[in-house]
């Protein structure tokens, strides 16, 4: 039940650079600065200067995204994009619009011609795309992958993404605590079939598993992450369930076809609905307070953190707060509850 | 007129046969409708047999319905359209954007969007002499693409639109407002393919198109219009699902054009053009919505939704060929 936490060190790590996430205010280097002393911890020589505000070594850093369709890898994309440019040392060059993880293969190879530093890859399908990253660690460019992992460790420099068994376990507990363990819950997958599905049900399902049959899994569909397959896969669910108490949904975005749902039904006030990823819209909801009642982070900032560790690493220094010299191999991004008591500190970190 | 007569000694030969061929393949649909509710109400009649539930499963088949719709006229050409499924995100999207002046601003945008859609796939298939495979295929990927990139592939809240809501989610008379409009729109749809010339005319451009121009139809302008009217039926379904989810997805749409031709096709309408039936369209979507509500309340999973309609489309299209 605690692999998933990973060692303490990677969620250390994560707070670290989360931290530095939640509030730079556009173009304002306080962002640089903050990453600027967390390499002063450990790299004494540079500390003086940059903590005056003044850039590092320029890193040209290469990011291959698959092509943004949904509202989450829209966000992927634009985050790493502002990052960047706030980070006044790095050049960034975006490939996004690889559909397949053949077209991304050749799009990698492509990225890698053009000699970066360091690549960062969201891959479409770990498995198909270690290949690709081998090759560019092969020809000394580090890898740094975003979200999806890569199957070898021969394959990438450091790993940042987020929790997906985390975010099944976090709505778990907290639908089990809402509901005080009795109760009739509708589970609104993703796409089915993929690992992400699979994580996010497995640690719902363990962590539901303490109320020893209390909370019954009444129905469970896959929506595609698709806010009209919400929409229509909820309706029929309404019809077929007389009492439900608690929906459990896969994502924000999707999630939004499930509450029209709810709302078209008028039975919001019979159950509650919560979410993953943490849009801004979700936010928004959570904070009016009412029928959305939770998120679960799995924050597209990870974008944004990557191609800071990219420019750490480029640069061969380390996290701060972390005694290591160098950025850690693996960091996980917490599933954090976010609930009406803390979406305010959250609300900034909501993506569009 | 010198179509009307051109067209007619070949209407009489088979029109008696069509006749015949089609009351078959509307009673096999009938009958798999007949066995479905009959299923429902072995396996799950408490929730299924109800009133409330029927209205949430013709409200699910409006938006894929209308679409059907203007499908059929376009399979009827001997053509068809891949795009509808898009083009209903790009309205939807193009009356979202418009969102913030009003309800009827929203409708105007979505459904002029729509039709302009279709109208340019109608130049090029009309005008242009594309295959309408190719020119619907790429318009599929334009009208997404544009919704995409006009939204920033964020969805656009339209919760505040009160009229917009009521299209979607609202009652007259006990029956929703989306089964209204698919009844109005089938309503028409079938008075224009069965009563006017203009439905003669599209079902002699697929049944001949070459006998057909030299019988004076204005092929041209009859396909465009044809496109055309299934560009305004993207847009008509784009206002009933925004006001329905509450929000303009620019991911909305997706497969709806596979639904809407497979519900076209089991309704008995050929696919080689020529042979047109606006009830066994509506028969079609009905169906589809009946196993997706069915197996939704019986807890199918999606991976045994999709093997059981797939199922019903052969079973359908090979009972046809049997009455054919």
């Amino acid at each position: 039940m605690l692999a998933h936490r990973r060692i303490l060190l990677t969620a250390f790590a994560s707070f670290a650079i989360m931290g530095c996430d939640k509030a730079p205010a556009k173009g304002s280097p306080q962002g640089e600065r903050v990453a600027a002393t967390a390499a002063s911890a450990t790299n004494g020589a540079n500390a003086a200067t940059e903590e005056k505000g003044a850039p590092g070594k320029p890193v040209k850093v290469a990011f291959s995204a698959p092509g943004a369709d949904h509202g989450w890898l829209a966000a992927i994309v634009k985050n790493a994009r502002e990052e960047a440019k706030r980070l006044g040392d790095v050049t960034l060059e975006v490939s996004e619009g690889a559909t397949d993880p053949a077209s991304q293969a050749s799009q990698i190879d492509a990225l890698v011609a053009g000699k970066p530093d360091v690549l960062v890859v969201l891959p479409t399908d770990g498995q198909a795309l270690t290949p690709a990253a081998q090759a560019a660690m092969r020809a000394r460019i580090p890898v740094v992958a975003v979200d999806r992992e890569l199957s070898s460790p021969s394959a990438y420099r450091t790993w940042i993404g987020g929790d997906n068994y985390g975010i099944g376990f976090s709505a778990g507990n907290y639908i089990a605590e809402q509901l005080d363990c009795k109760g009739n819950v509708v589970e609104i997958q993703g796409i089915a079939g993929i690992s992400v599905t699979e994580l996010r049900t497995k640690g719902f399902n363990e962590a539901i598993k303490r109320c020893n049959n209390g909370i019954q899994v009444v129905a469970r569909q896959a929506a595609n992450f698709l806010p009209d397959k919400g929409l229509e896969v909820m309706e029929a669910i309404l019809q077929a369930q007389k009492k439900i108490d608690a929906v459990y949904t896969h994502d924000d975005d999707m999630a939004m076809g499930v509450v029209a749902a709810i709302q078209n039904a008028k039975r919001d006030k019979e159950m509650f609905v919560t979410g993953a990823g943490g849009s801004k819209r979700a936010m928004d909801l959570v904070k009016n307070g009412g029928l959305y009642r939770a998120t679960f982070l799995y924050n597209p900032s990870m974008a944004a953190s990557a191609i800071r560790l990219a420019r750490l690493i480029g640069q061969g220094k380390g996290l701060r707060d972390l005694t290591e010299p160098e950025v850690p191999s693996r960091i996980q991004v917490p599933a954090t509850a976010v609930t009406k008591e803390n979406v305010n500190s959250f609300l900034s970190f909501g993506y569009e | 007129m010198n179509a009307a007569n051109a067209i007619a000694p070949r209407k009489a030969a088979s029109s008696s046969e069509q006749v015949r061929l089609r009351r078959i393949q509307d009673f096999a649909l009938t009958l798999v409708l007949v066995l479905l509710v009959v299923a429902g109400g072995v396996l799950r009649g408490e929730r299924f047999l109800t009133y409330e539930n029927l209205k949430a499963t013709v409200t699910q088949a409006s938006a894929v319905g209308i679409l059907a719709i203007g499908m059929t006229f376009i399979i009827a050409t001997g053509g068809i359209d891949l795009s509808v499924g898009s083009v209903l995100a790009f309205a939807a999207i193009a009356g979202g954007k418009l969102a913030g002046s009003g309800d009827l601003a929203f409708i105007g945008a979505a459904l002029l969007a729509g039709t302009v859609a279709g109208a340019v796939n109608g130049i090029a298939v009309a005008y242009g002499k594309v295959v309408p495979f190719i020119v619907t295929l790429a318009m599929l990927t334009i009208a997404r693409g544009t919704a995409l990139w006009m939204s920033d592939k964020t969805p656009i809240p339209v919760g505040e639109l009160e009229t917009l809501r009521w299209f979607g989610a609202g009652q007259v008379l006990g029956v929703p407002v989306p089964a209204w409009t698919l009844l109005l729109v089938a309503a028409i749809g079938w008075v224009l393919l069965n009563q006017t010339r203009y439905g003669r005319y599209v079902v002699a451009i697929g049944s001949n198109r070459e006998a057909a121009r030299i019988g004076g139809v204005r092929v041209q302008r009859v396909l465009l219009g044809v496109y055309a009217m299934t560009g305004l039926c993207a847009g008509i379904s784009a206002t009933l699902l925004t006001g329905r989810l509450a929000s303009a997805s620019p991911i909305a749409g997706n497969f709806y054009e596979l639904d809407a031709i497979a519900a076209v096709v089991i309704g008995g309408t050929s696919l080689a053009g020529g042979k047109a039936t606006v009830v066994g369209t509506v028969l079609g979507v009905l169906t589809f919505a009946v196993i997706f509500n069915l197996l939704t309340l019986l807890d199918m999973r999606i991976e045994i939704q999709q093997i059981v309609k797939g199922i019903i489309i052969f079973a359908a299209v090979l009972v046809q060929r049997k009455g054919a």
